[in-house]
């Protein structure tokens, strides 16, 4: 279950070199042409190997309702960059599909002089089971 | 070709077809390192109540930035990029990437965003910026 008091819990800052061969891969795999420099405005989403303590994210059939990416400057192969993720928010709405829990998490990344590169947020939509586990309870 | 700087409030950005594939998907789940199995089990993804495989939001992501890429060129850069992922892409769908200019700011563009399935389901909008260089 995701709960309220995990808003504001953040990861460790992660520290990485954006790689070659990695952006080049993320560009074939989306059918793009890459000038080997230029880093893809969404490769920051790939960005995920900072766990938040405590927080597990693969809920069965979570989907992805939105994304926010700002880029404050230009992301280039070579660069070096520290990030982490932070949960921004949690709340729950009723849809026609049922009751749906929304986590908002965001990444920031910085550069190693600490300037702000790129911030990220996600919104990931979970279904609440069924009331009738409430019920049961 | 028009030069960024020739675009006006309200002009149309050249348009992008995509069709996803189960290669793809993959190929994408290996880039981004995204294995959630409702990309790429079938099974699965019909048991969790998605009624199939659906593509990885952020790949129909990057296909927008790649129809904004693609018309922005070495003029300029994506400096912002906010979507909602409003209908399940699937594999095999025709999605239709299109936009217009919503306003200018010094050197930033502002756009609409938005993407189609060949249902004329909107499966995708939002906006960009574009820094101009």
């Amino acid at each position: 279950m995701i709960e309220k008091e995990f808003i504001g819990r953040e990861s460790e800052s992660v520290v990485l070199k954006i790689r070659l061969e990695e952006v080049r891969r993320f560009a074939e795999a989306i059918g793009i042409s890459f000038d080997g420099d230029a880093v893809p405005v969404t490769y920051v989403g790939t960005l995920l190997q900072a766990n938040i303590p405590g927080f597990e994210l693969t809920n069965p059939g979570m989907i992805h309702g939105e994304q926010k990416i700002t880029h404050y400057r230009p992301l280039s192969v070579g660069d070096s960059l520290s990030y982490k993720r932070s949960i921004k928010d949690i709340y729950e709405r009723t849809s026609k599909l049922g009751k749906m829990v929304f986590v908002v998490i965001e990444t920031t990344g910085y550069d190693l002089a600490g300037e702000l590169v790129f911030s990220s947020s996600s919104t990931l939509i979970t279904p609440v089971k069924g009331d009738a586990d409430e019920e049961s309870v | 070709m028009k030069s960024l700087s020739n675009y006006q409030v309200s002009d149309h950005l050249p348009s992008r077809e995509w069709v996803p594939t189960h290669v793809q998907i993959r190929q994408y789940a290996e880039a981004s390192g995204d294995f959630n199995p409702i990309h790429l089990d079938d099974n699965y993804a019909r048991q969790v109540g998605l009624g199939g495989m659906i593509a990885h939001g952020m790949l129909t992501m990057a296909q927008m930035a790649a129809m904004l890429s693609e018309w922005i060129g070495k003029e300029g850069r994506i400096s912002k990029l906010d979507v909602r992922f409003e209908q399940i892409v699937r594999p095999e769908d025709k999605i239709t990437f299109g936009g217009s200019i919503s306003a200018r700011s010094g050197n930033i563009i502002m756009c609409d965003i938005k993407a189609f399935n060949d249902k004329e389901e909107r499966v995708l909008a939002g906006l960009a910026h574009i820094l101009q260089q």
